[in-house]
Parts: C-alpha cells; sequence; structure tokens
C-alpha cells in the first residue's frame, strides 16, 4: 500500500509563499493497492493534482468521502478523470436520513455553483452510500464508522494484509471527554485506529488555539497525541491544517509534536505535521509509546 | 470490547457536562451510562455499577408510583422509548442506595439514526410538589 498526500489543508485552500512547503490544497490522499487499484480519500482540491498526475490512462478509481464540507469536496468539479468517457468512478461517503449522497453533492455540483451538473459530468460516475460493515476494494478490506465532528461525518480504515491506514481528517475526540481516561470503547474513532500502520489525523490546532475554537470538530494537538498513543498507532501524520498556519508556524507544530510524543517515551520519528507531496510505504515498523 | 456508536459516545459527552440527572441505554436496553448527577440521586455512581443488563437497572432504585407498587420494566420511559422509538413522560417515586425516596419526573427519547436504532436518553428531575419553581 502507498500513500501520497494531494492536499494537507483543512477549511479552505490557503496557496500562498508562506504555504509552500506544507501545502496549501485541501484534503486528499491517494491511496494505490498491491494490485494497482486507486483510492483518493477526500476530493478537496488536492484532488485537481492527483488527476493532472493520473494522466490519460482509462482509470478506475474510488473516491472515499469523510464528508460534505466544501474543503472535502471542492476539487471534486475539477479533477481531469471525471471529463473523460473511459474514467469509472465510485465515490462513497455517508448517508444522510435528509437526501441521498448524489443529490447532496449535486448540490454543490450545480448552478449556481458549477458551471456543470453531476448528470452531465461524461465519466461513469455512481455514487455509494458507505455500509456500516467492512467491504472490499481489490486486494483491500474497507471501514467506515461515524466520528465526532459537526454534521455526519465517517473516518476510514484501510488494510491490506498486516497493513493499515486509518483516515480521520477531521476529528474532535476529546470534546467533552478525557482521553487518557475513557475506556477505549467510548473514543471516537478508536476502532478504526487501533494499532494503524500510519494514522492521519486531524491536528488543527496548536493547544493555545484549541479553547477559541471548541466544539469546531477539530483537535488540539495535544488530543490527536493523546488519540494516536491511545490506538497505539505506528505512525502519525498530523492533517488538516488550519488555514492560518504558515510553514513557518507549522515547523514549530511538528517541532512541539514530536517533543510531546518523546516525551511520552516514543520515538519522535514517527511523528510528524503532514506535507502536501509527501509518499509513504505502509508498513512505517516502528512502535509507539506504551 | 466493541466500539461505541458515535451517538452514544456524543450523548455521554454530553451527559457529562450536565447538571441533569441523565440515563443512557444502549439498542439492547442496556444501562451504559448515568452522569454524576443522576448518581447522586440514586447514591451511586455510575463507576461503582458498571454497565447493567435490560430488566435489572429497574430494579436498582425500585420505580414505584405513589401507592408504592412497583412499576413494571417495560412502562419506564426509558424503555418504552428504546423499544418504540418514541418520546416518553412518567412521574413516579425512586429509593437513593441510602434508601432515600425522591419523587420524580423522567422524559426519555430515543437515539435515531439512519442506520436504526441506537438507544435511548433519559433526563429527569426531582418533582417540584406544589412548589412554585419561580
Amino acid at each position: 500500500m502507498r500513500v501520497k498526500l494531494w492536499g494537507t489543508r483543512g477549511s479552505v485552500p490557503s496557496p500562498g509563499p508562506e504555504t509552500i512547503r506544507y501545502g496549501g490544497n485541501t484534503s486528499c490522499v491517494q491511496v494505490t493497492l498491491s494490485d494497482g487499484s486507486l483510492l483518493a480519500l477526500d476530493a478537496g482540491t488536492g484532488i485537481r493534482s492527483l488527476g493532472l498526475a493520473l494522466g490519460d490512462e482509462p482509470t478506475r478509481l474510488h473516491i472515499l468521502l469523510t464528508h460534505l464540507h466544501l474543503d472535502h469536496i471542492q476539487g471534486l468539479v475539477f479533477f481531469a478523470p471525471a471529463f473523460k468517457p473511459q474514467t469509472e468512478i465510485v465515490i462513497w461517503g455517508p448517508a444522510s436520513p435528509e437526501a441521498s449522497l448524489r443529490d447532496r453533492i449535486a448540490r454543490y455540483i450545480s448552478a449556481p455553483l458549477s458551471p456543470v451538473e453531476v448528470r452531465e459530468l461524461p465519466c461513469d460516475v455512481s455514487f455509494r452510500h458507505c455500509p456500516e460493515t467492512e467491504w472490499e476494494i481489490g486486494p483491500a478490506r474497507i471501514r467506515a464508522a461515524s466520528v465526532a465532528h459537526r454534521g455526519p461525518t465517517l473516518g476510514y480504515r484501510v488494510s491490506e494484509g498486516d497493513r493499515s491506514l486509518a483516515y480521520i481528517p477531521d476529528h474532535e475526540p476529546a470534546l467533552g471527554a478525557d482521553l487518557e481516561g475513557l475506556d477505549e470503547d467510548w473514543i471516537s474513532g478508536f476502532d478504526l485506529a487501533r494499532d494503524a500502520s500510519l494514522l492521519i489525523h486531524d491536528g488543527q490546532y496548536a493547544d493555545e488555539e484549541y479553547p477559541d475554537h471548541m466544539g469546531w470538530g477539530h483537535s488540539a494537538l495535544s488530543h490527536s497525541l493523546a488519540f494516536a498513543r491511545r490506538v497505539g498507532a505506528r505512525r502519525t501524520l498530523l492533517f488538516h491544517h488550519d488555514p492560518m498556519h504558515s510553514d513557518d508556524f507549522l515547523d514549530e507544530l511538528d517541532r512541539r509534536a514530536r517533543d510531546h510524543w518523546k516525551a511520552a517515551g516514543g520515538d519522535p520519528h514517527t511523528v510528524e505535521v503532514a506535507a502536501e507531496r509527501s509518499e509513504y510505504d505502509l508498513p512505517a515498523g516502528v512502535t509507539a509509546p506504551a | 470490547m466493541a466500539q461505541k456508536p458515535i451517538e452514544l459516545i456524543l450523548a455521554r459527552n454530553l451527559m457529562s457536562a450536565l447538571s441533569t440527572p441523565a440515563f443512557l441505554v444502549d439498542e439492547g436496553g442496556i444501562l451504559v451510562f448515568y452522569n454524576e448527577p443522576a448518581g447522586a440521586l440514586l447514591g451511586k455512581r455510575f463507576e461503582e455499577v458498571g454497565k447493567v443488563g435490560p430488566g435489572e437497572w429497574g430494579a436498582m432504585f425500585g420505580p414505584f408510583d405513589e401507592n408504592g407498587a412497583p412499576i413494571p420494566y417495560d412502562d419506564l420511559p426509558l424503555v418504552v422509548s428504546v423499544r418504540r422509538g418514541r418520546p416518553a413522560h412518567a412521574k413516579f417515586r425512586i429509593r437513593s442506595a441510602e434508601g432515600a425516596e425522591h419523587e420524580i419526573e423522567a422524559s426519555a427519547f430515543p437515539i435515531l439514526t439512519p442506520h436504526g436504532s441506537r438507544g435511548a436518553i433519559a433526563v429527569f428531575w426531582p418533582t417540584l410538589n406544589g412548589e412554585d419553581p419561580e
């Protein structure tokens, strides 16, 4: 399993000279399975670059959406493969009692927000609600579960053999909860991330920023690390950067995260702030602090 | 240990922050949490009690009517809510672990999701017994 980050930013794209190293595109992670099957986790603006990288080859792709906030779907209408008739795209996402996944996405891919409608996309696109039980895509087992964020939001676990990727980009598991003291079955997202080879997790706020953003659906650094430690993640990427965070600020956050992890007994090389275009082979083969 | 559904996790987190006594049961009717104010009323913290199976938790505080007759488990608002997926309300008396009696009103509502029922929450208040709430 190979993982490439095409968008690591949260909330809104934030291009500019101050975000060159960590990137300004919103959430999108490419996962390439051992048989070549392609998954895109979320379709923020990062998916535009993924589409360009895929080139002209006929493509079958599964897009797994965590939720439908704009920073996770905004790239859909700029994803070049969607405009090629030879492309087959399956879009997975959370169910809602209010409307189908297709209808909810169509609110964005329609006038006046978009020049094209879903029905006009030349590719073969289908929409599926994520089941509550595990399912398979190629050689991988996929699990989706609702997690603590604002509105219906999923996290994903992608497993192939003994390797596993947990992707929970928008997550506030510490809202009203003590992550250190709670039993594991009461921690949002725990089963998705348990012993993950790679955990990609919300790390939007520095601890001093969190009090002003409590309940917004995102984590403070210490919450992200407490979650990673409780679930036993072997490697952790802090993701969904606040658009106000410059490269210099994220360098400092990265330093704090490694120091915190080391102080907890972990290997500081197994925690980092996610940078756009970074690539990872799974498994990482390292151990989380006890 | 199976992961609790997010709806129960969020409900517990909310209940933990409330001063209103509250109970939480899962879709099978198992009592999975009650908060500190409920513990104060019952005379026992949840941590001392732990998970309690359906049919058992009602007897913990012996709900009975104004004549002292036991209220059947099936008639408790929380049970009605989790079984029928409907809100329910009732006034009855309970007995704490120390033997103190309280007259309470309980309102229960179901936790329904696109994937079906996850359980129910009940909040309860001591009855005012004719006192003016103002």
